[in-house]
């Protein structure tokens, strides 16, 4: 377990400087004002919310969609990037790996958010149907919750170890946890034998159950008979989207840590160009499903699909349906398919845009089916026709996403966000490959 | 001095005034003009069972029918000029109420062998009084199934009861009771002939409950005789096959009905990825002590 002085000192956790304490701050601020917004809603109920008879899905479900999908990132790059042997994956595995853990720890929680009634929660589990999606949904999100934590944290456990030793006499009390978490590693044969095993499986585990946690958030839409939702491309559909989402996640916020952590010698320009590359082909492929998505129903010009097509493309979604395609998609494409566009400050930028472009994706999937049903709304207020989420449903839901960027700050700030002993045993691979060529 | 005895004046027209006002307090109220009740009244006799009649009460206010809804009516049977109290009603909302005659036998008629009912509402503060009378005499029908040419018929006769003669010339329907409304097989008029008789064909296929069928014969609405109607309970129908998939294992059922593809499936999942699960935990056990 020799590792280089020089690495360990330049991926070990650094306390955070101003910025760090400041945007933490933020966070906690943002945090505390959605829970207070969310313990009114727990006593006044659902009332504070804009959600109708009518809308009963609102900005917490198409939240929830989005959490799902973000954390799908983790089966894609770190299973898939290790299972095609793909090397240039080592820097960025781990913070896709965090990014994963806290999406979908937010999904559980605001997908409660929205029950209105947390304390019957058990009720999901004492009076399951298995016929119901909703079982199923209540089912995955714990499994892939534990899955996306032993993802995490196997491949932790020799950096735990290394970085006790240097803690030891400045920091003892960390140095103790990390000691703790880090189970005993020694680095012996037996222990990598095991680990790289549990790796191998989990790697393996996760893309079925990724996809089949996409699957089952895309079927609680699709099997409600509903138009917009009443579609059998639906399942893909989530799959690229979540793809998408994931890697646009991942693109912003390696480029975050990168300049923060000053990692410019692990994440190279080489990282971003292939990340970009990555990222295009997750944009076509969803531009694919949505082309399904939107074209045969406008093709076909059912009566009621077309009513809601116009919603999307002329009416009052429209110009979010537009940003969603055009800003969210087509213009990533066009940016990423040329080199330049693929260079970290542009990538950012086009992170940004993807992730805002999926997160309103979500909103234009779940509230405009909501607000075409089948049957004219009829003997209800005005007010109800429409959905445009309440201040509550704003702060707490600005709450949610809070608490996932800080769930990411927290592991960035006490985690190597750069696996340690993977990128040494890579340095020495390299060191002695090169000495054999000469 | 003078003052007080201007106010004392004054107090005592007061009084005065008031006290004229709760007096006479009548002479101010307004006279509410009250408005006429139309009663509308069918009899209608199910040979063997009972009698009913149906009772409708509305009123025509501002060139509209108005129902007139929660009103007291008095049922008699009246025989010369005097008045068997039956029972009372109560109109509902629609203005309609029914009486049944569980007896119908226990109705008393004249001395020409003429039954007359009546109904009277003794009036409210906003409708006048009103009654209504109507007379009928008793008829009989006579019903049977028959088969000729392996086709099944219903046969009916009609008669009035006191004169024992045969009714020539009256339509008679037969139909098929429903929940809702009853299916009608006869034709439009179907008149009996000089034996006061019918002959009807059941077309085959009719649906009915185990393939029984409650077929009905009708003397609808006759002037002289009101409605007489008789049952006649035939097994002449096709079975009703009911589709309930109630104690089946669907994908609509309750948990306990959970088909078991999905059950098998579903738990093969959970149990499968968990049983994974908790081997991976044993692994991180296993390094701890290694």
């Amino acid at each position: 377990m020799r590792v280089p002085n020089q690495l360990i000192k330049d991926l070990a956790p650094k306390k955070f400087d101003k910025r760090g304490v400041i945007w933490t701050i933020f966070l906690t601020v943002i945090i505390i004002i959605g829970i207070v917004a969310y313990i009114d809603q727990l006593i006044k109920g659902q009332e504070v919310t804009n959600m109708r008879d009518y809308a009963l899905w609102g900005i917490y479900i198409s939240n929830f969609v989005f959490f799902v999908a973000t954390s799908f990132v983790g089966s894609v790059t770190v299973a898939i990037l290790r299972l095609t042997k793909n090397s240039w994956r080592t820097p960025l595995v781990r913070i896709a790996e965090i990014i994963s853990v806290a999406a979908i720890i937010m999904a559980g929680i605001t997908i409660m958010i929205d029950m209105a009634r947390p304390d019957r929660l058990l009720n999901l589990f004492v009076h399951a149907r298995l016929q119901s999606p909703i079982t199923w949904d209540v089912v995955i999100i714990p499994t892939y919750i534990v899955l996306s934590l032993l993802l995490l944290y196997f491949p932790l456990l020799p950096d735990l170890a290394i970085l006790k030793g240097p803690l030891e006499k400045t920091q003892p009390r960390l140095s103790k946890l990390y000691g703790k978490l880090s189970l005993k590693w020694t680095g012996s044969k037996a222990q990598k034998v095991l680990q790289e095993k549990s790796i191998r499986i989990i790697a393996i585990m996760i893309i079925p159950v990724g996809l089949l946690l996409q699957t089952i958030d895309a079927w609680l839409f699709s099997t409600t008979y509903r138009v917009g939702w009443d579609s059998s491309n639906f399942a893909p559909y989530f799959i690229s989207g979540a793809f998408v989402a994931g890697v646009g996640a991942l693109v912003v916020v390696i480029y975050v840590v990168r300049k923060v952590k000053k990692l410019e010698e692990y994440i190279t320009d080489s990282h971003f160009d292939k990340l970009g590359k990555f990222l295009v082909l997750a944009c076509l492929t969803y531009l694919y499903f949505n082309i399904n998505e939107y074209f045969m129903p406008w093709f076909t010009a059912k009566k009621d699909e077309m009513v809601h097509l116009e919603t999307l493309f002329t009416g009052s979604y429209a110009w979010l349906f537009w940003f969603v395609i055009l800003g969210g998609l087509v213009v990533p494409i066009l940016v990423l398919l040329f080199k330049k566009g693929r260079r970290p400050k542009s990538m950012f930028v086009i992170g940004i845009l993807v992730v805002l472009g999926s997160w309103w994706k979500r909103f234009i999937i779940v509230t405009p089916t909501l607000l075409h049903p089948f049957l004219p709304i009829q003997g209800v207020p005005e007010s109800w026709r429409h959905y445009f989420p309440s201040l509550h449903e704003w702060l707490i839901t600005g709450a949610t996403l809070a608490m996932a960027f800080l769930i990411i700050t927290v592991l960035v700030r006490y985690l190597p966000v750069i696996p340690i002993q993977r990128t040494a045993d890579e340095q020495q691979m390299l060191q002695s490959s090169k000495k054999s060529e000469s | 001095m003078k003052t007080q005895i201007k106010y004392r004046f004054v107090l005592l027209v007061f009084i005065a005034v008031f006290s004229i006002n709760m007096a006479f307090q009548g002479l101010y109220a307004q006279e509410v003009e009250k408005n006429r009740v139309r009663l509308k009244l069918d009899y209608t006799k199910v040979i063997g069972h009972y009698a009913f009649l149906d009772i409708q009460a509305s009123t025509r206010i501002e060139k509209r029918n108005i129902d007139v809804s929660k009103i007291t009516i008095k049922v008699f049977n009246e025989v010369d000029d005097e008045e068997i109290h039956l029972g009372e009603v109560m109109t509902n909302l629609k203005g309609e109420s029914r009486f049944i005659i569980k007896d119908y036998k226990s109705l008393v008629p004249d001395s020409t062998q003429v039954y007359t009912l009546g109904i009277s509402f003794k009036g409210n503060d906003l409708y006048k009084k009103a009654s209504k009378r109507m007379r009928f005499r008793d008829a009989d029908i006579t019903a049977n199934i028959i088969t000729k040419d392996s086709t099944d018929f219903v046969t009916a006769t009609l008669k009035d009861t006191y004169l024992d003669s045969l009714l020539v010339g009256h339509s008679l329907d037969v139909q098929v009771q429903r929940l809702f409304n009853p299916l009608k097989i006869s034709e439009e008029f179907n008149n009996t002939d000089d034996n006061g008789m019918i002959l009807v064909p059941v077309e085959e296929g009719i649906p009915g409950v185990n393939g029984n069928l409650t077929l009905e014969v009708v003397l609808n609405d006759s002037d002289d005789y009101g409605t007489v109607k008789t049952l006649i309970h035939a097994p002449l129908g096709v079975p009703i096959i009911e589709e309930s998939t109630y104690d089946q294992r669907t994908l609509w059922s309750p948990r306990d009905k959970t088909p078991i593809f999905i059950l098998v499936v579903a738990n093969l999942l959970i149990f499968g990825i968990w049983g994974m699960l908790l081997y991976l935990m044993y692994n991180l056990f296993k390094i701890s002590k290694s």
